[in-house]
């Protein structure tokens, strides 16, 4: 080694200096070698946290289709025209120096510069504070993207302003994302965008998926609303630096089937500068689309049906009405159509409602699915349900019951319970069973209720249909009506005749929701088989391979056996026949040519916790045709001011339905889907 | 031996040392290009205009310099090293008044604006003090045991320390002494002398840096603002007084976040180039201007080596400048006489000030110094002076003793 060797020769100095040199140097090396190699990781870490930013990509939501594949929700593509604070960023800066404020000085030049006799004028900046900087900066800023958004409206043929607080906001808090001066652009607009727009402004349009309901108001209770909510779901990443505007299910089949619409977020991963402006984007995860819902619903049935529910309730202008249809497959339980009334737009909650439209909904009650959700007396349409208690425990339908005449009322007939008088809108004189059926005697139906149905037979039939207990359509949208426990009806737990009497009219201590009677009706009509009511057939994930994921739904799912004679539904049913075909029934304003319908009416009073009057519930709850059922169908009208009969106000609206079935079954299959 | 030895002893230049420092100007141009292509000012400019090869262009100016000061012995130089020792105190003073001196929106009067170049004296006056103390401390030694002596030694030294020191530039300032005291170590002042100066040096700096941290604001030396500043962040010491409002407070740590940036943002670009680093012109650090793109170039250079290249370009460039310190060494070992022995160590000294305070910053062992990194950093000044200086080190080698 030479240097050694020439060290070695030397002064002690010399070999001093090179040792501490060596030393410096090691010291340097030992340094390098801790940042670079053992920390390494730790400062890679930090770089990447400090130069990117994640962004939450919403997967788009599963589409909603009826049983015949007609969409019921999907998405379409919505624009929002959006700048760019990374493509503005340098005419903010000039923008900066344009309004800084300067200074001209004349100075004469130095001594020394003595060849340069002219007297030159300078422009100085003035000097500021850090304040004044930053006021002036947030002007330049401000300036320039209203300079922008200006004549961004000139181009596009309608004045925009920018919105000087949401800018700074968004400066401040998402300078890497977009930042939207007009959302929605429509056909229009996004042309003349396209044709005018020819860049240094900084904007673009940002596409965005938003969720559209076609069919508009068509099935809104049912398809359920979204609310804005981009919070993680369980098993996606949780940290995101931005989240891009999400939706989440909360009612109806959107909040049911949330998980499955919903999909996966995907993860952007945004590059950014010191300044935090984007630099450049880098698709981490690409989001996972929602699966398809596809569902048992009717499309034809479920506009039927509410175009009959609407029309009827337009003839009484004034009162306040409430309704609910249900239609269902008896043969399984399929839900064909369930409406709900009032009713409201869900296209409204997923693209932003206005305060006033919300408030008239929530003063309307009109988001509550009235065929689920809401408690209702059954009134006479309970009666089937004691006849066959009855008919099975050895009720001759060929008996007489007289119905004595009421004393205050000498045209209507009424019934003692003890020194209680109920009244009866039938008339006095002789019924059996199928004449008390269709003109509603409740003093026959009292009368062979109490003598020989019982209390408890009744109630362990209704215990068959499920009464008082949830559908499980609809999880936090739907109650489970009120029906008395087996224990409840015993004389020593307090219950007396007069509850019974109730119960044997459906009124007192029974409360059910339409779907509970849709099922119970369906029951009678197929023999005796209580299903779980179906809605959703299908849930399809589309896969990366292509191949679609199917969970199917199988239908008939058998909850029950009502376990009575045949010959005690047939007897019932032929009596609801006689409801409607005979003629002077009281449903028989719901007859169709063509299709023999089945039905019982029903007018339920409503009272309040002090047992006042306070409205009436009409009932229309039927099944046809009588040969072999097919349909069910449940209409419920709720007012406290209509006046009338289940048979006057809900009957026609069946009717309708009960048309449109017969007009879809008649016509030729349609080759194709529409 | 073999003919090779013999033909390096007999080769004019000291061949090792020039390899190196041509290796040294390859990378120095190579990451001035680097972090600054980021920059949109840069790219838009013709690339004969454009700051890398600005570079160039002084890399040839000074191996001109040098190759014309290696044409005169290093004794004649040596003669007129008084008249450039006072010419660039006139310059250190001229700097100093307004008018004359420029700050270029630094905060410090460093510059004077000539003609397409910005000469910084301070530069100047580092290599200046070389000249003229090795010229001063040539003398017998016998003369050096006067106590005069050892306070005019001092006195050379202190003038343009205290000059620097006033513009400011104390990285600057700084690096003057341990290049006056190896000079006066090699030289031979008595080691009682040594001894007390090392002692003084030493007392008077933690004093200085204990009044910095510790001291009410009343008792405490004046320095400038961010010198404080760039003190306390090293020290990892809290801006704000002990009795501040919590406003103050909010404001102070704000502006301690603001002023670490820099050393921190240096230290993640070092840190995450890894062993390997993520390749030439790849370095988010500078493209993503987290290293603010007017240091990137300069000061903080090696950060930019040290991210794009990893802990191997780390190596490669301490072991180019351990090639070019220790030969310098080995030409002190063969000088013919003192003088030429005294000017190469303060040559080595004094760059080995420059690398060891400049990359120390980047791994934050050294407090932030404005001080450029020999050959690599960006700045005429600079390059001219670490050029003429590697010049008048092979000046010493050619005059070298004869055997």
């Amino acid at each position: 080694m030479l240097v050694v060797d020439e060290l070695k020769k030397n002064d002690p100095q010399l070999r001093l200096v090179a040792l501490v040199l060596a030393g410096g140097l090691c010291v340097l090396f030992a340094g390098l070698w801790w940042v670079q190699v053992v920390s390494a990781r730790e400062f890679q870490n930090h770089r990447e946290a400090q130069a990117y930013r994640t962004v939450r990509l919403p997967a788009v939501r599963g589409k909603i289709c009826d049983r015949e594949g007609r969409v019921l929700a999907e998405n379409r593509p919505r624009y929002n025209l959006s700048l760019y604070f990374d493509d503005l960023n340098d005419q903010f800066k000039k923008e900066y120096e344009r309004i800084r404020p300067v200074k001209i000085t004349a100075s004469t030049p130095p001594f020394w510069q003595f060849w340069n006799r002219a007297k030159t004028m300078q422009t100085n900046r003035v000097k500021l504070k850090q304040n004044q900087i930053d006021a002036l900066m947030w002007q330049a800023r401000g300036n320039v993207a209203s300079r922008a958004v200006t004549e961004l409206g000139r181009q596009l043929g309608e004045p925009l302003a920018l919105d000087l607080k949401k800018f700074m906001r968004s400066y401040e808090q998402e300078r890497a994302m977009p930042f939207t001066i007009l959302s929605d652009l429509d056909d229009g607009q996004i042309a003349r965008f396209h044709e005018k727009y020819h860049g240094g402004l900084g904007a673009d349009l940002v596409l965005q998926p938003v969720r559209s309901y076609p069919n508009d108001t068509t099935a809104a209770h049912l398809l359920g609303e979204l609310r804005q909510d981009d919070s993680s779901l369980e098993g996606e990443e949780s940290f995101f630096n931005y989240r891009l505007p999400d939706y989440r299910g909360v009612t109806g089949i959107e909040g049911k089937c949330n998980p499955a619409l919903h999909g996966r977020a995907g993860v952007e991963s945004v590059l950014v500068n010191n300044m935090g402006y984007r630099m450049a984007d880098d698709v981490g995860t690409p989001p996972q689309p929602g699966a398809d819902v596809t569902l048992t619903i009717d499309l034809d049935l479920q506009r039927a049906a509410e175009q009959a529910l609407a029309t009827e309730i337009q003839k009484f202008p004034g009162n306040k009405i409430n309704g609910a249809v249900v239609v269902m497959d008896v043969r399984n339980g399929d839900v064909l159509a369930m409406v709900s009334s009032p009713v409201f737009d869900p296209n409204d909650f997923a693209q932003g409602i206005s305060p006033e439209k919300y408030r008239q909904i929530q003063e309307l009650e009109a988001e509550k699915n009235r065929a689920t959700f809401e408690n209702y007396a059954p009134g006479s349409i309970f009666k089937p349900v004691v006849a066959l208690a009855a008919l099975d425990n050895g009720l001759n339908p060929f008996e007489i019951y007289r119905v004595q005449a009421n004393p205050s009322k000498p045209d209507r007939g009424c019934i003692y319970i003890g020194k209680r008088k109920i009244e009866d809108t039938a008339l006095p004189g002789d019924y059996d069973f199928k004449r008390a059926l269709i003109h509603s005697s409740n003093s026959y139906f009292i009368w062979f209720g109490m003598q020989t149905a019982h209390i408890e037979n009744i109630v362990a039939l209704g215990k068959k249909f499920h009464f008082g207990e949830r559908t499980e359509l609809f999880a936090n949208q739907e109650t489970k009506g009120v029906f008395p426990t087996a224990t409840q009806v015993l004389k020593r737990s307090g219950w007396t005749d007069g509850e019974t009497a109730n119960v044997c009219i459906g009124q007192g201590a029974v409360d059910v929701t339409p779907i509970q009677i849709a099922v119970a009706y369906s029951a009678i009509a197929n023999g005796g088989t209580v299903f779980w009511p179906r809605i959703i057939s299908r849930i399809s994930s589309p896969d990366f391979s292509g191949a679609d994921a199917v969970t199917n739904f199988p239908a008939a799912q058998v909850r029950d056996h009502l376990g009575v004679k045949p010959r005690s539904l047939k007897i019932l049913r032929d009596a609801m026949f006689a409801d409607v075909q005979g003629g002077e029934g009281t449903g028989r304003k719901a007859a169709v040519a063509g299709l023999n319908i089945c039905a019982k009416t029903g007018t339920a009073q409503v009272q309040d916790e002090r047992n006042r009057l306070t409205g009436h519930n009409y009932w229309f709850a039927s099944f046809a045709p009588a040969e072999s059922p097919h349909y069910a169908v449940v209409v419920l009208l709720q007012s406290p001011t209509l006046g009338g009969s289940g048979g006057d106000n809900c009957a026609p609206i069946a009717h309708d339905i009960y048309e449109t079935m017969v007009r879809k079954e008649n016509a030729p299959k349609p080759v194709a889907r529409n | 031996m073999t003919n090779d030895t013999l033909n390096e002893r007999e080769s004019k230049l000291e061949r090792l040392q020039l390899i190196a420092v041509f290796g040294l100007m390859v990378v120095g141009a190579m990451f001035i290009c680097s972090a600054t292509s980021s920059s949109a000012q840069e790219s838009q400019k013709v690339w004969y205009a454009q700051i890398w090869f600005r570079q160039i262009i002084w890399y040839a100016l000074g191996l001109g310099a040098a190759a014309g000061l290696c044409m005169v012995s290093y004794h004649t130089l040596a003669r007129w090293s008084f008249v450039i020792y006072w010419a660039m105190i006139v310059a250190l003073i001229a700097v100093l008044i307004p008018f004359i001196g420029k700050t270029h929106g630094w905060g410090a009067r460093r510059w004077i604006d000539l003609p397409f170049y910005q000469f910084q004296p301070s530069e100047f006056a580092k290599v200046a003090f070389v000249l003229a103390g090795a010229n001063f401390l040539s003398r017998p030694p016998e003369e050096l045991k006067l106590p005069e002596n050892f306070w005019k030694a001092i006195g050379l030294m202190l003038l343009p320390f205290v000059l620097i020191m006033k513009e400011p530039d104390l990285g600057s300032a700084l690096v003057l002494l341990p290049t006056g005291f190896v000079m006066m170590l090699v030289a031979g002042t008595p080691r009682k002398f040594i001894l007390r100066l090392l002692a003084v040096v030493g007392i008077a700096g933690v004093l200085f840096v204990a009044d910095v941290l510790f001291a009410p604001p009343k008792w405490q030396i004046k320095l400038h603002e961010y010198q404080r500043q760039r003190l306390l962040v090293y020290f990892g010491k809290d801006f704000a007084p002990k009795n501040a409002t919590p406003q103050e407070k909010e404001a102070a740590r704000r502006l301690q976040i603001d002023r670490s940036f820099q050393s921190k943002q240096a230290l993640i670009s070092v840190g995450s180039g890894g062993l390997t680093g993520t390749g030439w012109g790849k370095g988010k650090q500078t493209s993503l201007q987290f290293m603010p793109s007017g240091a990137a170039h300069n000061d903080f250079i090696f950060s930019v080596i040290a991210e794009e290249e990893g802990f191997v370009g780390s190596v490669v460039v301490l072991t180019l400048y351990a090639v070019v310190l220790f030969s310098g060494l080995r030409i002190a070992g063969q000088a013919r006489d003192r003088l030429g022995k005294l000017i190469a160590v303060g040559i080595v000294t004094l760059l080995f000030s420059h690398v060891f305070v400049n990359i120390g910053m980047n791994i934050r062992i050294v407090p932030v110094t404005g001080i450029p990194l020999p050959l690599l950093s960006y700045g005429g000044s600079s390059v001219l002076c670490s050029l003429i200086a590697l010049g008048l080190m092979q000046n010493v080698y050619i005059q070298r003793r004869g055997y």
